[in-house]
């Protein structure tokens, strides 16, 4: 069958080098238990060292070493569920009158992960359909290359990230379509639904269809057409335009539904499927053999339109809840939109510009001031600040020289650098933080909602009481008694699937969010809101969550001036002087702590004035004249370089170093005039922010890249008394795993692009807006204040809204119990009132609207800080 | 008591239980790998 073409590839495919990882999504999954039954079938396959299936993220990632990636696939399959494929065109030269169409499809069809190749000499073209994650694009070359022909263009590996999209796209787009049939069905049943009850209240007494009434008279007049149908033909009619609905728009729940049952577990689906099931077997009976039903002295009711509702708005839930979803991806976007596409490489001793991508360990590349870094490398040549805080979260720029390290992404300040590459591609440090945010995002637990959990008590109980309700009357019940027990027993079934259950989390939701909106707190979906509502411990970045992020003069020394004649100057105007000169130099620096001095200036009203004969000396201070004098502001070190006499100053310089602050010395014609404090200080509002906190019984962490002393002071500022210092990246999401196997649940706030890891694997993420975009799209939260009282914020709001789906939940299922009773025949013996139609709908009807109703009150949510 | 309805009632509280024992007594393995897909 494989030709011998084939058979270099398919061995190059078996033999797998020793542990490898794949990750590749599967379709099929409605609940927890699925991915734990997949996970079961991958582990138990030969050569897989590990597996895990996430639900949440619908992937699947696998560490094997002797398995084939086919086994991979038959392991999924053997469990009831499938790979998900997708499919590329490529062009292929010279197909059209080529004889070898079908050597060429066998080759490519023997690739890794190529699921099916189809040649099409016309187009000149093959479609191959594939497994991401398993399937490289460079075999599937060498493929056609092996197989004689030649692609037309040159296959650049397709995104990822966009693939992620379209699938999203597509599952909206399925949705609202299937929700707008579901939903016009529905409204036409009930509409045509009224003079099938109308007629029913003719024959019997009914409080509840009495209430119904006016509305059945207004409607009366308005279609009188409809009215003058026979009931028969209406029946049909209602029964075929449900039929669809079922069939097509609802169809998912009945798969769930049933893959649910065969793993033991009831979830929503299970209610909404055995409901409308039953709701649908009654009425279809009553339409086509309404004898069974008359024959006995019943009615022959029809729920047609209970069927379309319910079905329509678990649908409206489900497409609010897909559009929240799939933010995730853009995360990875943003990250890796952060390299930089080009680099500068010198091959043969000639600069020349070549994709990031060309870029070979061992390459010596210049990168210019302003300029990202391209690659992982050291310093060959050259001297300069790199701004690190992609890796480290810290604003001030590291000093680099000739031997130091630098890493890909990270920003060149200030000097030229040569740097030689030493990790490229995926083990560059950016790559890695990219793989820790998707394995976090992948190995995230998956919130069982809370609806699920009811669902999953509520659906035995009540078929257990259906049973039950179905021997009482086939025992005591009039004859005939099977048709009696029948009918009550799918009665049962009917009335206890509540519609509303399908809006109770989606409106407290919606409603939640905006509230959150409106104090700048925006939740990017249920799930987020529903892990934060529980959330027991805090991780809290330091650096931009919890201080400014930003150097700012926090200190300024200056020594007791005097005019002519020993008249003392105020000290005011003494610091306003320093300012001026400092200011005025420090406004040609490029050095970030010159900005902080320049910003400070401004804000005290300074002019700042020209300053002329700058010169900077890389990193330690810089010298010009202003108005005339010749000003100096450095370190201590560039200062008595310059010949200034510190010794004034040296005890401030001493406290200022205690108190973690950056001293910068200022000297007016060689004689030493201040100094100032710089810090990374704390925001006002962090105080008070985490007392809060602490009020609400929560676990607080500081976690910092930064050192330990600095982080201590702070923490000590602000009241965390738990540190975690030195942490890049991957520390901090080890740390959340550390406190989430302790039973946590962990909440992780953070700003910078080090910190999206961790964001992505706590519980829940809640990133400050004024941060990095990254972190924002990995997170679940976004405090756009950049004011950690948000967090708190945040926390309350979440809790209201998970109180509000609570009470929800409640009303979505009381009505709906209540009717149980009357299904179940209770009423029989003493009004012989049995389930009718009018019965569900009313519950249909108050459920609906008490849930609204109550998500609406979360609309007064008030939050203890306005911000 | 026709033997139809003891029949019928005893099929049922079999259902009945059986339909308790099968969705809301889980196995221990199964419980075990659904907290391991939750870790």
């Amino acid at each position: 069958m494989i030709p011998d073409v084939a058979a270099p590839l398919l061995a190059k495919a078996a033999a797998v080098p020793s542990r490898q990882r794949v990750t590749f999504p599967v379709v099929g999954m409605s609940c927890a238990a699925c991915a734990a039954r997949i996970q079961r079938q991958l582990v138990a396959t030969a050569g897989v060292r590990d597996a895990v299936v996430n639900f949440a993220t619908t992937k699947a990632t696998v560490e094997f070493d002797g398995a084939m990636p086919r086994d991979l696939v038959e392991a999924v399959r053997e469990a009831g569920y499938d790979v998900g494929t997708d499919a590329l065109t490529v062009a292929v030269s010279g197909l059209r009158f080529a004889p070898g169409v079908a050597r060429l499809e066998a080759a490519v069809a023997a690739g890794r992960g190529v699921v099916r190749a189809v040649a099409n000499p016309a187009a000149e073209a093959i479609r191959v359909t594939y497994i991401p994650g398993l399937f490289d694009p460079r075999e599937l070359e060498a493929a056609v290359v092996a197989a004689g022909f030649t692609l037309a263009a040159s296959l650049s590996e397709a995104d990822p990230v966009e693939r992620e999209r379209r699938v999203r796209q597509r599952e909206v787009r399925g949705l609202t379509a299937k929700l707008w049939v579901a939903a016009a069905v529905a409204v036409c049943a009930m509409v045509a639904s009224m003079p099938l009850m109308g007629m029913a209240v003719t024959g019997r007494v009914d409080l509840l269809a009495r209430l119904l009434m006016p509305l059945d008279a207004s409607l009366r007049g308005a279609l009188p057409g409809l009215y003058a149908l026979e009931p028969e033909t209406l029946k049909v009619a209602l029964f075929l335009a449900t039929l669809p609905v079922m069939a097509w728009a609802g169809r998912t729940f009945y798969v769930s539904a049933w893959r649910g049952v065969q793993h033991r577990s009831a979830d929503m689906n299970t209610l909404i499927g055995v409901g409308t099931a039953a709701a649908m077997l009654y009425s279809t009976v009553a339409t086509f053999t309404p004898g069974v039903f008359t024959g006995a002295g019943l009615p022959a009711d029809v729920y047609y339109e209970a069927v379309s509702s319910i079905i329509a708005l678990i649908l409206l839930g489900r497409l609010l809840e897909a559009r929240a979803k799939g933010r995730m991806s853009e995360a990875m976007r943003r990250l890796l939109d952060l390299a930089p596409k080009t680099a500068r490489v010198f091959r043969d001793g000639i600069e020349v510009k070549v994709p990031v991508a060309e870029v070979a360990a061992g390459d010596l590349v210049l990168v210019r001031p302003g300029e990202k870094i391209p690659v992982d490398g050291v310093v060959r040549t050259g001297k300069t600040a790199v701004d690190e805080s992609m890796l480290t979260g810290e604003p001030m720029p590291v000093e680099k020289a000739e031997g130091d390290e630098v890493v890909g992404a990270s920003l060149n300040t200030t000097g030229a650098i040569m740097v030689q590459a030493t990790r490229v591609g995926r083990d560059t440090a950016l790559a890695q933080i990219v793989r820790l945010v998707e394995e976090a995002q992948g190995s995230r637990a998956p919130v069982q909602r809370l609806a699920d959990r009811i669902a999953a008590v509520f659906v035995p109980v009540v078929i257990a009481l259906a049973i039950a309700a179905f021997v009482i009357w086939f025992d005591i019940g009039p004859t005939p008694a099977l048709v009696y027990a029948t009918v009550v027993f799918v009665s049962v079934l009917i009335i206890a699937c509540p519609c509303a259950m399908g809006l109770a989390t989606p409106t407290a939701i919606m409603v939640g969010t905006g509230r959150g909106a409106q104090h700048g707190v925006l939740f990017k979906g249920g799930a987020g809101l529903e892990a934060a509502s529980s959330v027991t411990a805090i991780v809290l970045d330091k650096t931009g969550t919890i201080t400014a992020g930003h150097p700012t003069v926090t200190d300024l020394v200056v020594a007791p001036g005097t005019r002519d004649g020993g008249v003392p100057v105020p000290t005011v105007e003494v610091e306003r002087t320093v300012l001026y000169y400092a200011s005025a130099v420090e406004n040609l620096s490029e050095h970030p702590l010159g900005a902080a001095i320049v910003r400070t200036a401004q804000e005290r009203g300074l002019e700042i004035p020209e300053a002329s004969g700058f010169r900077a000396k890389e990193g330690r201070g810089a010298t010009a004249r202003v108005d005339g004098r010749l000003v100096a502001v450095g370190s201590a070190a560039f200062l008595i370089e310059q010949g200034v006499d510190i010794g004034p100053f040296t005890d401030a310089i001493d406290t200022l170093a205690a108190r973690e602050r950056t001293p910068v010395l200022v000297a007016v014609d060689g004689a030493p005039a201040g100094v100032l404090g710089l810090a990374d200080p704390v925001k006002p509002s962090a105080v008070s922010a985490v007392k809060a906190l602490h009020a609400m019984g929560l676990h607080l962490i500081l976690v910092t890249g930064d050192v330990r002393k600095v982080a201590i002071a702070v923490a000590g500022e602000v009241g965390i008394d738990e540190v975690e210092t030195g942490m890049l990246p991957a520390g901090k999401v080890g740390l959340i795993k550390r406190l989430q196997a302790a039973g946590e649940r962990v909440a992780m706030i953070g700003d910078g692009i080090n910190d999206a890891p961790a964001l992505a694997a706590a519980d829940v993420g809640l990133a400050i807006g004024t941060g990095t975009d990254v972190a924002v799209e990995a997170a679940d939260v976004a405090l756009m204040s950049g004011d950690l009282r948000a967090a708190v914020t945040a926390l309350e709001l979440a809790g209201a809204t998970m109180r509000t789906i609570r009470q929800n939940l409640f009303w979505a299922f009381f009505y709906n119990v209540v009717g149980i009773p009357i299904a179940a025949g209770l009423l029989y013996p003493v009004a012989g009132v049995l389930l009718s139609p009018i019965f569900a709908s009313a519950a249909m009807a108050f459920s609906s609207v008490a849930v609204v109703t109550n998500s609406l009150r979360l609309r007064r949510f008030a939050p203890s800080f306005s911000t | 008591m026709t033997l139809g309805r003891i029949l019928v009632t005893l099929a049922g509280i079999a259902a009945i239980g059986w339909v308790l024992w099968y969705f809301l007594a889980l196995p221990p393995a199964q419980r075990a790998s659904r907290r391991r897909v939750g870790a």
